[in-house]
């Protein structure tokens, strides 16, 4: 197991059933059923088909979390998602208006995510000197200005021809189409991560850019294709995003950027690179969610809740090193 | 092995979540199908929920308008619900109603972030047989059943006429300082002046000498301020219908001692050091809305909506309890739906800025 990076670094095996219910993701699984049942109480109305109708539209956030997760284990940041999904959210409705069918506005969404997120990815493969996080506050910065400069004095586009939106909108069930996306590409990105090389050299590039270049590891590769599956992952955000508003106005996508990264960390997932687990992040995601439309069912004001999911992240970036130091002091 | 157990772990979970939700829905469904049956037993709001959904928390003239709406909605013995959203956006409002509907609301009356984004979540609304209307800023016809509109265009322009005729003593030159050109409210209201003023011969001696654009910036409102003051040395009063240019042109007035006066459309906080009666102060009196009374309204249409007194088409009446203009008609908004105007604009004056200008 060595080599494989979890939340605490620990060299006894631990594949025990003792260990995963006490592993960081077990103890978020319990969080998240003590989350539900909690809700349960508080709220009356905090029912399965009330929770699927609310869900899509926070749910859209949750494509974000999984390249996002994979940048945050390289090490990097990415903080122009917010952006990236406002531009391609325009794109979408401008050339849905525009009469062109909904496959072909699909595609030019998407590669208008691809292209953001490839803007990304040259810049700070060109220039591995500068960091992330201003590369990308800058085309933060760059992306929604053309999304404004589009988007014209309004500042506001409605989709007009509804109807593809309407479609992707659309439920198996109760179940939206997005709930299954979102699993589905959650699993991939999961599997990914644990099970083949390019998850291995993500880890590695993450605990230690250099020496993953020296051992063979194409490290500017693998920034460059994380960057721009960031992108199309917003798009795809976009799209839902839009299915949910008919329109995209100059404040889209504000602050995403900064729930995904929320998600992660609480999911386990370290800033500083190389540790964490993609499944922590996305139980932490539900959790997240669930907290938020059981808090909002009782109408509780949404500072508030902002507050307690502040907490909550600040708790759990905390508990990993207070156990960390206490099972330290029992070794020794 | 790990993971395995860890998938187990999280299935285990959602079924949970899922079960637990189960449980709740015959209940819930219950509760629907009791809820017409009780509102055809009496026409009353006791036991109803009416929802507001305001712009963004922390913003005072929203927060007037809450007051207004809570104050009525408990007047009338119903259940008062206001929420803000976590910023002003519409995606936060979408998140808002999509809760609402959970909740099982009667009515939900929303000032909108944005015209058309909201229309899927408010439709979504309506199917749930919830009643939507807007107040303050409205949405698109389709998203909306009717709308408590603060600011009539005919009202408004009858109300700034008046004022720069009484100011201007019957005669003599005026000037507007509006804000950019293409704006739709300001050509509305300048053209309702003008109308006013060609079609009675009341306004016959007054002279409109020029329509200045201040684009809603301090500086540029101030440097056209300058401009028209130096331009026309007859000008009397100028009407600013906006409450930046209002703003900005009171202080030039106030700085110079202008013989010049200010009339206009302005937020009682920035004006309160400018109104007055006498020479040192730039501006006599001066309109807004009553945000109060906005949420008045739109509890009331709320509540007439949710007792069938009224469906949102035009030409229905409702009465909406001690308000001055009761009862309303409902009239044609010229966007495909319907609104309901609150009335003459507000007019702020020396006897009442001092207990507005904290308010908004």
């Amino acid at each position: 197991m060595a080599g494989k990076s979890g939340r605490t670094i620990d060299a006894t095996p631990k594949d025990v059933w003792k260990k995963n219910i006490l592993s960081w993701e077990g103890m978020l699984v319990i969080l998240f059923l003590l989350i539900n049942i909690f809700c349960r109480c508080i709220s009356p109305n905090y029912t399965m088909a009330n929770v699927l109708r609310e869900m899509p539209k926070y749910l859209s956030e949750i494509f974000l979390l999984f390249p996002m997760a994979y940048i945050l284990m390289l090490g990097e940041i990415d903080i122009s998602v917010g952006s990236t999904v406002c531009l391609s959210a325009t794109i979408a409705c401008i050339a849905s208006n525009a009469g062109i069918p909904f496959p072909i506005v699909i595609v030019l969404t998407i590669l208008t995510g691809a292209i953001c997120g490839m803007v990304n990815g040259f810049i700070l493969v060109k220039f591995p000197e500068l960091p992330s996080m201003i590369v990308t506050l800058g085309t933060q910065i760059v992306f929604r200005g053309i999304a404004e400069i589009i988007l014209g004095s309004g500042g506001s586009v409605s989709v007009t021809n509804t109807a593809g939106f309407r479609a992707i909108a659309g439920k198996i069930g109760p179940f939206p189409y997005i709930f299954f996306l979102v699993l589905i590409s959650g699993a991939v990105f999961i599997v990914i991560s644990i099970k083949t090389i390019f998850g291995r050299s993500l880890y590695a590039i993450g605990s230690n850019s250099r020496t993953s270049f020296y051992s063979g590891i194409k490290v500017k590769k693998v920034k460059f294709i994380v960057f721009t599956l960031m992108g199309i992952f917003a798009a795809i955000a976009a799209l839902f995003l839009t299915s949910s508003l008919y329109g995209a106005n100059t404040t889209t996508g504000n602050g995403f950027e900064m729930d995904a990264i929320a998600m992660a960390v609480f999911g386990g997932i370290a800033t500083t690179g190389g540790k964490g687990r993609l499944i922590g992040g996305l139980i932490s995601a539900f959790i997240i969610i669930c907290l938020r439309i059981g808090l909002g069912q009782i109408n509780m004001n949404p500072q508030v809740i902002l507050i307690i999911l502040g907490a909550l992240l600040i708790c759990a970036v905390l508990l990993p090193n207070v156990s960390a130091g206490l099972k330290l002091k029992k070794k020794s | 092995m790990k993971k395995k157990v860890l998938s187990v772990l999280l299935c285990a979970a959602m079924a949970a979540g899922m079960l637990a939700g189960c449980g709740g829905d015959d209940k819930a469904s219950t509760d629907d199908a009791n809820k017409p049956a009780a509102s055809d037993a009496d026409g009353s709001a006791a036991g109803k929920k009416f929802a507001l959904v305001t712009k963004s928390a922390g913003n005072p003239y929203n927060e007037k308008e809450a007051e207004g709406f809570q104050q009525a909605i408990e007047s009338i013995g119903g259940e008062c619900i206001i929420k803000h959203p976590e910023s002003a956006t519409a995606d936060a409002q979408v998140s808002v109603i999509q809760s609402l509907i959970s909740q099982g609301v009667d009515s939900i009356c929303i000032a909108a972030n944005d015209e058309n984004a909201l229309q899927a979540a408010l439709e979504d609304a309506m199917a749930a047989g919830i009643k939507v209307s807007c107040l303050d800023s409205k949405t698109n016809a389709a998203s909306r059943m009717t709308f408590a509109n603060q600011a009539g265009t005919t009202e408004i322009g009858q109300a700034l006429m008046d004022a720069v005729y009484d100011i201007a003593g019957g005669e003599g030159d005026w000037a507007i300082l509006s804000a950019t050109s293409q704006a739709t409210n300001q050509n509305a209201w300048i053209d309702a002046m003008k109308d006013i003023m060609e079609n009675d011969s009341k306004y016959a001696n007054l002279n409109l000498v020029e329509v200045a654009y201040g684009d809603d910036e301090p500086v540029k409102s101030t440097d056209q301020t300058q401009a028209l003051l130096s331009k026309y040395p007859n000008l009397k009063v100028i009407c600013a219908p906006t409450t930046v240019g209002i703003a900005a042109a009171a202080k030039v007035l106030q700085d110079q001692s202008s013989a010049v006066k200010l009339t206009g459309l302005g937020l009682p906080s920035e004006m309160a050091e400018y109104i007055g009666d006498d020479d040192a102060h730039s501006c006599p009196y001066m309109f807004l809305w009553n945000p109060i009374d906005v949420g008045r309204l739109g509890a009331y249409i709320s509540a007439a909506l949710v007792d069938g007194t009224i469906t949102g088409a035009a030409g229905e009446t409702f009465e909406a309890g001690d308000m001055p203009n009761s009862p309303y008609t409902i009239v044609d908004a010229g966007d495909g739906g319907t609104e309901v105007i609150l009335g003459a604009p507000f007019k702020f004056d020396p006897t009442n800025i001092e207990e507005w200008k904290t308010v908004y």
